[in-house]
């Protein structure tokens, strides 16, 4: 028998299905909810879409600064059609998977899946139980929303991120415990919606992965947006009947807030529970499976990929992993790969980042070379009024070695493309001095920024 | 139509030349004059101009490679045009027969082309900062690439070899900022062979000797006021050495000598090899004969051997076949020194710098002229006694200057 069968259909699993199935492999791909997983049904797409709706919004409010002038009376943000408009897309996304699963043979069964043995699984669906073979089972289950200790989500006051992006109506004042990439990305889309929004985080800082230089950018802008950001704070209480929450800051001084949503978004646990991960020998902890560097458990047949073995919880990351995965299952060898990794946060401005950052990078190298081109120095920033953020790129002396970009502003997350193509190229910086740029571009403050480092920067 | 550059012939006993560098790649325009690329053989090393201005449509030897003269070596033409490689040559058929008598040559390390080495640019600067043989690093990138990875996989490897105790306790500074690598290659490679060969392969040691040439100056600054009355030319101390080299080694037969596989080859003819020095190495022009030369016409050969060896124009046939050196660092205010034989030859001496310096004569002190001079021998062909007599032969004929050029 040549049958793969994996357990989850998000990113890392239909990955890693036509991946196994282009190796001429029978693939068994169980889903316990729609394919697409997080990322396209509760996470990464479903939120980009609201921002679009946000952006736009703000666009048009912002539209007499380019002489397009419209009566501010009509312009209003219709909720009802901005979910609609995010439900059509994810379904056109969703069926695009289903098309890819029929188009590579893939045979996908509804159903929670449990393993029974090395090469065996059960599926049930409400009353129906079905028993498979598999020669490999690849596990990505993905993850959930941790709740607070001492507040479950009840999906009518506390809410998760699943909730936030399909609220019933745009709310007048919204509370996001955690500062990190979701909380900054729903501060940013409600916000903008006209929400009163509170962001309460536990670190000095909000995102506490990227270098205070690129997110303290990011948290003015969200202060000009009418965000109360607390650091420094903790969430102590939740009383959910009278729906207070119980602050208390850095100085320990007690403070009680009421919002109409209590948002907590403080991270993402491996879905670990129910697989059958101790009952066939899978080494396992709260932060993930364990595996090694082809993404095989501590049980030779069974692999595992994705937000599951915890690590770096991105969409992305779990292509690569279960590409790996899938590859590893079908007897061939493939190893992952982490060199270079762009980070992306989808707010206003955004932000994206690859490699080390400065932080990270003064850390291990100690004296390195910091490039930096602001935005308010690029034509074509200017030309659409956005000239917020700049462009930051550490190189290590000793080999001209890039070793990181974050970038704060408009299109960040497009520009990142180039960072991330340098550091897996592992090209040095000496190589781009000649470097063409088109212009006008933003593109162009990512060649300042490393001319910079040299010092030659020309429009700084 | 394209042109082909083939191997020049740089001495009639030249066998095979080498290209050591390739200045252009395929692709490169040249103009016609512009060097393309280095080659050398035995003894020399010189560059190859472009005969044509074009493309280098392709190169059909590589670096390293080593091929008979007349061997086409790349073509120069329109980047369009394609090349007819098979054109009937003589040249190439011998270049056949050549190959098949030693097929050795195929199997000389050199890539074929297009087989490129993947590295990535901060894997590469990396590995040549700690000076690791990036051909024998595996590479686990994309197609086979080497990465910075595995690059650091090699060093840690490297590092965690304990050498011995102490070095475990203090590690060794790698002193990277301050390093720079030269690979050994083309004529530095050659030199670095022959003198590395001639300490390893004879009993060499050095005399020295100090010889007033208070009135051998006298004698030159007067001749030299004569002859320019009649040419440009002037003569110089270092001409009267020869000459009083070439007398004393009729004298002393046995130091116009080489040693050759056990056997002791005394030479009548005396050619004098005259050391050069380059910017980038030394070549030792030889003038045939030297015994049939009046002092003028060494002086002359000399000065012409030296000039074309500087513009790299010197034809191999004038390289060879010495039978004694002369090498002067007398320009540089050296006084002795130690120069190594040029093998397999008996004796090479050394010039140094002409110092006035008081002296004895009599009872008197004098202002005199000191030439110091450095005789290295081979102990195998002679012995200390005799060797020294040379010089000493050698020191009369500078101190009673009139008899060399009687």
């Amino acid at each position: 028998m040549n049958r793969i069968v994996i357990i989850g259909g998000g990113p890392a699993g239909y990955v890693a299905a036509i991946t196994a199935s282009q190796q001429d492999k029978e693939v068994i791909l169980v889903v316990d909810g729609p394919l697409g997983g997080t990322c396209l049904n509760e996470g990464c797409m479903p939120t980009k879409s609201l921002l679009k709706s946000a952006d736009t919004y703000d666009l048009v409010k912002n539209a007499g600064q380019m002489g397009i002038h419209l009566s501010l009376n009509s312009i209003e943000v219709d909720w009802d059609t901005v979910q609609e408009r995010k439900r059509e897309v994810i379904s056109k996304l969703v069926n695009g998977i289903r098309y890819l699963m029929g188009k590579n043979k893939i045979k996908v069964i509804q159903g929670r899946a449990s393993i029974l043995s090395s090469n065996r699984l059960r599926i049930e669906n409400g009353n129906e139980n079905e028993v498979i073979d598999a020669s490999k089972i690849i596990i990505s289950t993905g993850s959930e929303p941790i709740p607070l200790p001492f507040a479950p989500f009840d999906g009518e006051w506390i809410i998760h991120s699943g909730h936030a992006m399909s609220l019933p109506a745009i709310p007048d004042s919204l509370l996001i415990v955690g500062g990190g990439v979701i909380g900054c990305e729903f501060a940013s889309i409600y916000s903008r919606m006209g929400t009163k929004v509170t962001v309460i985080e536990m670190g000095e800082k909000l995102l506490p992965g990227e270098d205070e230089d690129i997110t303290s950018i990011l948290h003015e802008e969200l202060k000009n947006q009418g965000v109360t950001v607390h650091t420094s704070t903790a969430v102590k209480n939740i009383n959910a009947t009278s729906k207070t929450v119980y602050l208390e800051n850095g100085d320990g001084k007690l403070e009680e807030m009421h919002a109409d949503y209590v948002l907590v978004s403080i991270g993402r646990r491996p879905r670990v529970n129910g697989v059958g991960l101790e009952e066939n020998d899978i080494d396992f902890s709260r932060l993930g499976i364990s595996v090694d560097d082809r993404m095989q458990t501590s049980n030779p047949t069974i692999y595992a990929c994705g937000d599951v073995i915890g690590g770096i919880q991105l969409a992305h990351v779990a292509f690569h992993e279960g590409r790996v995965a899938a590859l590893n299952a079908c007897g061939q060898f493939a190893q992952v790969n982490y060199r270079a990794i762009p980070r992306c946060i989808y707010t206003s401005p955004e932000i994206a980042s690859v490699g080390l950052t400065e932080k990270e990078a003064r850390q291990k190298y100690g004296e390195i070379k910091v490039g930096e081109f602001a935005f308010s120095a690029n034509g074509k920033a200017a030309l659409s009024n956005k000239p917020v953020g700049k462009v930051k790129v550490l190189v290590n002396p000793q080999y001209n070695e890039i070793l990181g970009f974050s970038i704060v502003g408009q299109h960040a997350t497009e520009l990142i493309g180039q960072g991330t193509i340098m550091l897996h190229a592992e090209i040095t910086a000496d190589m781009l001095e000649d470097l063409v740029a088109a212009h006008p571009t933003l593109s162009e403050s990512i060649h300042e920024a490393l001319l910079n480092v040299v010092g030659q920067a020309v429009h700084s | 139509m394209a042109v082909e550059v083939v191997m020049p012939k740089l001495g009639m006993a030249m066998k095979e030349g080498t290209v050591s560098l390739w200045s252009k790649a395929v692709g490169d325009p040249v103009e016609k004059g512009e060097a393309i690329a280095s080659i050398n053989s035995e003894k020399i090393e010189m560059d190859i101009e472009s005969p044509a201005e074009g493309t280098i449509l392709n190169i059909a030897v590589q670096e390293g490679q080593g091929v008979p003269p007349g061997t086409v070596i790349c073509h120069i033409g329109d980047p369009n045009e394609k090349i007819k490689i098979d054109e009937p040559v003589a040249v190439e058929t011998q270049l056949k027969i050549d190959e098949q008598e030693k097929p050795k040559t195929k199997e000389s390390p050199t890539l074929p082309m297009g087989d490129r080495l993947m590295i990535t640019p901060v894997a590469r600067k990396m590995a040549q900062a700690a000076n690791l043989d990036i051909e024998r690093i595996q590479g686990t990138g994309p197609g086979g690439r080497i990465t910075k990875e595995d690059v650091q996989k090699v060093m840690e490897k490297r590092d965690s070899i304990p050498v011995n105790t102490e070095e475990r306790i203090v590690p060794p500074k790698p002193a990277i900022e301050s390093q720079q690598q030269i690979p050994v290659k083309g004529m530095r490679n050659i030199i670095a062979k022959r003198m590395k060969e001639s300490l390893q392969s004879s009993a060499q040691l050095t005399l020295t000797l100090k010889v007033d040439v208070t009135d051998l100056v006298i004698l030159q600054k007067q001749a030299t006021e004569t002859l320019q009355k009649y040419e440009s030319t002037k003569l110089t101390i270092t001409d009267f050495v020869a000459k009083a080299v070439v007398l004393s080694l009729k004298e002393h037969p046995k130091m116009n000598s080489a040693y050759i596989e056990d056997n002791i080859i005394l030479y009548e003819s005396i050619h004098l090899g005259l050391a050069v020095a380059l910017e980038n190495g030394l070549v030792v022009p030889v003038i045939r004969n030297a015994e049939n030369c009046t002092l003028r016409q060494l002086s002359n050969k000399g000065k012409e051997l030296a000039r074309c060896a500087r513009d790299g124009q010197l034809p191999i046939e004038d390289m060879q076949g010495s039978t004694f050196t002369i090498s002067n660092l007398g320009a540089y205010g050296v006084e002795h020194f130690t120069p190594i034989l040029n093998t397999p030859e008996t004796g090479i001496l050394g010039i140094g710098t002409a110092y006035d310096t008081p002296l004895y004569i009599g009872e008197e002190l004098e202002r005199r002229t000191i030439l110091p001079l450095s005789l290295t021998f081979d102990h195998r062909v002679l012995d200390g006694a005799p060797a020294a007599a040379f010089l000493q032969t050698l020191k009369r004929y500078l101190e009673e200057p009139i008899t060399v050029i009687l």
